[in-house]
């Protein structure tokens, strides 16, 4: 593959160490799963929603109307006209043990719907306990990072309020050697001027 | 002994899914058994329309006898009591009609088996969805081997197959997972099943460089192959690879091999190759980097077992159970749940050069100790041997 894609790419792969002699397939793509995860939290949360959408689309669209037609459109007429009457022409059209049958199998076909439900329970717990687990170890070793960051923070503080301490002591020592410069110079001057004009004095009382 | 393999649609012409491995089967199973098969007279499964004219016929030596769909399957008629099927508090009798409407509605095939019970020691019924293998099975269940295909959709829950799956005498699973999903929607571990799936054919030799030559594939590609709609996935292959592409911009392309029923996105790194030959297949396959299952259903994906039999590293959805399950068992493949993942493992792949070839010898050689052709015809050998141990223990 490309060279100069291989350096684009290196510095995000050297997040990930395989064990090239012992390849596991479900480690890798849990360090793969961590790296996404250690992304910023924007990110992290956009692809959340996108695992969220992908996973919506496996599970079956939600429950619509009953099919339409023109016979349960005439049945639903009926049953309006018919309603005042409905229990009694239920009970005389209808045998009762047929009623009971249907309620008993929609009771039985319930209870298998709770049945199965029940057995994936402790599977769909697996599964949310072993992503707590992972997002527990992730969020662990974020904070840990985050109190790594903050002690060195506290340690970069306390330098600098160090060196600035420094640095007014400093700066207070200069001004002071600055103005006993000053008055320096100044006492200079004077002498400078005084022998200036002694000079004069001198020239003039050996020339006169 | 005799044996027939019952199956919803059967032909040379027919060349993926439950028929494809029905056929293999049938064609590697006659060297030790008499071998028949039991069919409609369907190709297209959308409509099962009768379209094979002749009642027997023989096809690379097995004997194929072949009986009418009474009447073609109306989809949207179909569509409707689906819906209602599996999001309605609903009857038995809703089910039969729904599994009626499903087809392939060809009672001559079931009436066969009644009549003709005598002549063979065991039915194989392929795809447990459909009605040859509902009807079949419950005609014949003393003598019936069911190899399901399932997959984890609704249709599994449905309540006449719970009733259904206590029936055969034995089960040929295609995977693990179908095998679980089984046995816990029909509590039926106490029968006789076993772990098979299907060896794969692979031809003497292709021409890769030629067919890539002729087809203008001239850098490097990934490869998806089969059925090109939305129910294997394509769709969000399609989202995610061109998103892949926008974000890295990765000097890669990905070819698409197989009838398609999606609008494919004009754009120049996907290649269409449409529906190709069998040596064209395993040359792209071949010339690929990996392969790429973004399928959300699958009980075995035989594409999968090809890619690992020629070396070829795989990318797979993780939202199918089976495929997740085989990339782990194997260690020959990576799987994405979402973007984010894909864009990743696909990285990981493309980039690290080490990595795709480890997990190409994996696959391979998870291939070889699983899927091979002596391996498969032993195991099948193995369940029919099973069960005729029990009819003498009786």
């Amino acid at each position: 593959m490309g060279e100069d894609k291989k350096q684009k790419f290196s510095a995000e792969e050297m997040e990930i160490k395989i064990d090239y002699e012992n390849i596991d397939v479900e480690e890798i793509m849990n360090q793969i799963k961590r790296k996404i995860a250690s992304r910023p939290a924007q990110e992290i949360e956009q692809q959340e929603e996108e695992t969220r959408n992908d996973y919506r689309e496996t599970i079956p669209p939600p429950l619509t109307s009953p099919p339409g037609g023109l016979r349960s459109k005439i049945r639903r007429i009926l049953l309006k006209l018919m309603r005042p009457f409905a229990p009694l022409i239920k009970l005389m059209v209808l045998p009762v043990d047929e009623e009971l049958r249907e309620t008993v199998e929609n009771l039985d076909y319930a209870n298998r719907r709770l049945d199965e439900l029940i057995d994936r329970f402790p599977q769909e717990i697996g599964r949310l306990e072993s992503k707590i687990d992972l997002n527990h170890q992730l969020v662990n070793e974020r904070l840990e990072l985050a109190f790594k960051d903050l002690g060195r923070a506290k340690e970069y503080t306390k330098l600098l309020h160090q060196l600035t301490h420094n640095l007014v002591v400093e700066m207070t020592k200069l001004k002071i050697e600055k103005d006993h410069l000053k008055i320096q110079s100044r006492i200079l001057e004077k002498d400078l001027a005084f022998l200036n004009r002694r000079e004069k004095e001198v020239e003039k009382k050996v020339f006169s | 002994m005799k044996i027939a393999f019952v199956v919803q649609r059967y032909g040379m012409e027919i060349n993926g899914g439950a028929e494809l491995h029905c056929r293999w089967i049938a064609e590697h199973m006659k060297k030790y058994y008499e071998v028949e098969v039991l069919t409609t007279k369907a190709y297209d499964y959308i409509t099962w329309e009768n379209y094979y004219l002749d009642d027997i016929e023989e096809i690379n030596g097995v004997l194929v006898r072949r009986f009418p769909v009474a009447r073609p399957r109306n989809p949207m008629r179909f569509g409707r009591i689906q819906q209602f099927v599996f999001h309605h508090e609903h009857k038995i009798d809703d089910e039969l009609k729904w599994l009626e409407e499903e087809g392939p509605l060809a009672p001559a095939l079931i009436k066969y088996i009644d009549q003709h019970r005598a002549d063979y020691d065991y039915f194989i019924f392929f795809s447990y969805r459909y009605y040859h293998s509902y009807w079949g099975i419950q005609t014949v269940p003393e003598k019936s081997i069911l190899v399901p295909t399932a997959e984890h959709d609704p249709v599994v829950y449905l309540r006449i197959f719970k009733e259904l799956f206590s029936l055969p005498r034995a089960f040929i699973y295609n995977s693990e997972e179908e095998k679980n999903m089984i046995q816990r929607v029909a509590n039926n571990s106490h029968i006789l099943g076993k772990v098979v799936g299907v060896g794969i054919e692979i031809p003497s030799s292709w021409p890769t460089q030629q067919v890539l030559e002729q087809r203008g594939i001239a850098s490097d590609y990934l490869v998806y192959i089969g059925r090109i709609d939305e129910n294997k996935g394509c769709d969000k292959l399609f989202q995610y690879f061109l998103k892949f592409k926008e974000r890295t911009n990765y000097p890669v392309k990905l070819v698409l091999v197989g009838s398609t029923k999606l609008t494919i996105p004009h754009h120049p790194d996907l290649i269409y190759l449409g529906f190709v030959s069998e040596e064209e297949k395993f040359a792209i396959l071949q010339g690929a980097l990996l392969l790429i299952m973004p399928s959300f259903y699958e009980s075995l994906s035989m594409v999968t077992l090809e890619a690992w039999a020629l070396e070829k590293p795989v990318l797979a959805n993780a939202h199918c159970e089976v495929l997740q399950g085989q990339c782990q068992r194997s260690q020959g493949g990576l799987y994405y749940e979402n973007y984010a993942e894909f864009e990743e493992t696909l990285k990981l792949l493309l980039e690290d050069d080490k990595l795709r070839e480890i997990l190409s010898q994996n696959g391979r050689r998870y291939f070889e100790s699983n899927y091979t052709w002596e391996v498969i015809e032993q195991k099948y050998n193995y369940i029919i041997s099973k069960l005729e141990e029990e009819k003498e223990n009786k």
